[in-house]
């Protein structure tokens, strides 16, 4: 080997971690700096619906901040040690209930602390996102939301607005900042889910599956109110499967006159992926609710100006099994072999299909080439999606608490008999997608039988 | 690329998701290089957060000519030499007690940034003149063209490959038979 070379291999060999201090500002900075100036759009979000409306941000610290002591300005209480009222019974009284209107308000800070660390405690730097709005959701007519985003700096708020069809399979966002709409054919999964983020009836179903203690009485806004807690940590985050979501606080506050609610206080924090340092702080509250309220079929049908334009929405609109399939299939023509996770693939998926020499990836690369960017992400992006789906479906199984596994790191295509992926469908039966693509019904005996034979 | 033209593409259209990507699969390399060239750990982290500052806020206007990889390695030597300068003229005018200190060549603490194993080759580079070592670094660490580092310098390629060949000389007398081992 020539001197150079030695030269340059000992070069090649330095190496330094990134601190985590560097982390942490470089992140920060992220944070605050796109949610200042992100108002464009991204063609190219997930299926996380909750996360497609709130995409565009407008943050700034002094007015988010007033929106924050505005929702906690009516609350004043005193307790008593009296408890009367059965969540089972509120519940009751909520599922009678044909049409209601209520107001949300959510706001996330970033920084990092430590575990166990005061959570009102200020970050020594921080951001924070803020949003609110108002739902009115009928049985009969469906959902419509709207979305406000203040700009702090005396500039105009964002509204968004929403409507869900009674059969939860059209969603129609209208942004009239933009003057663009989008409409979304969804599964059912996609629009209950979507749903349930605002109704107050899922958290209360929440709350009762877990355990939960009584706050006594107080007093919010002139009402007087029976608290209800559940810190479990069990506790599943409506809207949200991310396993960094922990110490989630749920506080529901009852009418004791009605039996309804009248206000709800989640608070949640989100980990590093270490574990060990908290990212993010998550409020969201719903409160001021009119129960059995009149309502219109006119009021949930939306109106979309003539200038407004369609935005392209490029997500697998419907995830399914044969959605990950497909997956599957592309990562194998893709990488000759399945990667060894697939919740972080996507551009991930890009680094490898780099290096490999399978026909579909040739292929790729030479259909790319000439291309101007912008035709290259688009490109990528379409290609993507079945991958895409299969990120987002496994997603949705862990959402769900269905027990889903996945095997890549040992199973190969050439696997037949070998578990690839499976996931719970009952007390009784697994879904099994094996090495080779095929899929069966399994019992759970049958399903340790074919994991016990997994190489470890 | 085509994982970096995806993340650029998405990027462009406001991704946090696709920025906290590239900050993620870069940064380790970024720090490198930069503590590389200023031989001092702290600088090198204030350069890499500056450089990421900047190209946060270039989100929408941002387009990639070449290699993402050397677009952000060539944004990293211009701050670092920016830094340099700086430095350069504090110790000039002697206002900087702990410049003085953290730019001496000989100073320990410079040749152990990267450990032990390459403590010879780390205090050599710190040895090396500054304008050689941003050559060296640049092309062989950061894998950027001879003609690329000329462009970004504003200088011609032959003053870039005599910097590199000037750079590898002094290092290859400096590590003695370190390198054949």
């Amino acid at each position: 080997m020539r001197p150079t070379d030695d030269i340059n291999r000992l070069i090649k060999k330095l190496q330094l971690k990134a601190s985590a201090d560097l982390d942490r500002r470089v992140r920060n900075d992220i944070n605050i700096a796109l949610a200042e100036s992100q108002k464009t759009d991204s063609a190219v979000t997930q299926p996380n619906i909750w996360r497609i409306i709130m995409k565009n941000p407008i943050v700034k610290l002094a007015v988010a901040a007033v929106v924050i002591i505005a929702c906690l300005i009516g609350l004043s209480f005193w307790r008593t040690t009296g408890s009367g009222i059965a969540l089972a019974d509120v519940l009751a009284r909520m599922e009678q209930v044909k049409a209601f209107r209520s107001q949300w308000s959510q706001w996330r800070t970033y920084g990092e602390k430590m575990t166990g660390e005061d959570p009102n405690k200020p970050y020594s730097s921080e951001a924070r996102d803020t949003w609110s709005g108002t739902c009115l959701i009928s049985q009969e007519y469906g959902f419509k939301g709207k979305i406000e985003q203040l700009d702090p700096n005396g500039g105009e708020s964002t509204f968004t607005e929403c409507y869900l069809s009674p059969d939860m399979k059209t969603l129609i966002i209208i942004q009239p900042w933009q003057k663009k709409y989008r409409r979304m054919e969804l599964d059912d999964g996609w629009g209950e889910r979507w749903r349930q983020k605002f109704d107050p009836r899922t958290q209360t179903k929440r709350i009762l599956e877990y355990k939960y203690e009584s706050m006594g009485r107080a007093t919010i806004d002139g009402i007087e109110v029976e608290g209800f807690r559940t810190t479990d940590p069990n506790y599943h985050l409506i809207g949200e499967n991310d396993p960094n979501i922990r110490q989630v606080d749920v506080k529901m506050w009852v009418d004791v006159k009605t039996r309804l609610p009248v206000r709800y206080d989640i608070t949640y924090a989100w980990f590093d992926q270490m574990g060990d340092k908290i990212i993010e702080y998550g409020h969201y509250v719903m409160h001021d609710f009119q129960w059995d309220v009149p309502v219109d079929a006119a009021e949930f049908e939306p109106v979309i100006p003539d200038d407004y334009t369609s935005l392209v929405v490029k997500y697998p609109a419907h995830i399914t099994e044969e959605t990950a399939i497909q997956g599957l299939k592309l990562l194998v023509e893709l990488l000759g072999k399945y990667p060894e996770n697939i919740t972080d693939v996507g551009a991930t998926v890009l680094r490898l299909a780099e290096k490999s020499e399978t026909p579909a990836a040739m292929r790729l690369k030479e259909e790319i080439k000439g291309l101007t960017d912008d035709e290259i992400g688009n490109k990528l992006v379409d290609f993507l999606m079945p991958i895409r789906g299969l990120a987002k479906f496994y997603n949705l199984l862990q959402w769900d608490k269905k027990d889903p596994a996945y095997y890549g790191k040992t199973v190969t295509p050439k696997d037949a008999d070998k578990v690839l992926m499976r996931w719970k469908v009952s007390d009784n039966e697994y879904r099994v997608i094996y090495g080779d693509l095929r899929v069966e019904t399994v019992t759970p005996e049958k399903l340790a039988e074919l994991e016990g034979g997994l190489p470890k | 690329m085509l994982e970096d033209k995806l993340l650029v593409w998405q990027f462009n259209r406001g991704s946090k998701d696709a920025l906290r990507h590239i900050y993620e699969k870069y940064k380790n390399d970024l720090v490198t290089l930069a503590a590389a060239l200023l031989t001092d750990v702290s600088s090198a982290e204030d350069v890499v957060h500056d450089v990421f500052v900047c190209f946060i806020k270039s989100s929408d206007r941002f387009r990639l000519t070449g290699s993402l990889k050397g677009y952000l390695a060539t944004c990293v030597a211009n701050s670092a030499r920016n830094k340099n300068k700086a430095r350069q003229k504090r110790l000039s005018y002697g206002l900087d007690e702990a410049d003085v200190v953290s730019s001496n060549p000989n100073n320990p603490d410079a040749a152990v940034i990267f450990g032990e194993e390459l403590r010879q080759l780390s205090s050599a580079l710190s040895q090396l003149p500054y304008e050689q070592r941003e050559v060296l670094l640049l092309h062989s660490y950061s894998g950027l063209k001879f003609r690329t580092i000329a462009g970004s310098l504003g200088v011609s390629i032959n003053t870039v490959q005599g910097r590199y060949r000037y750079a590898v000389d002094k290092l290859r007398s400096m590590l003695n038979g370190e390198v054949r081992k």
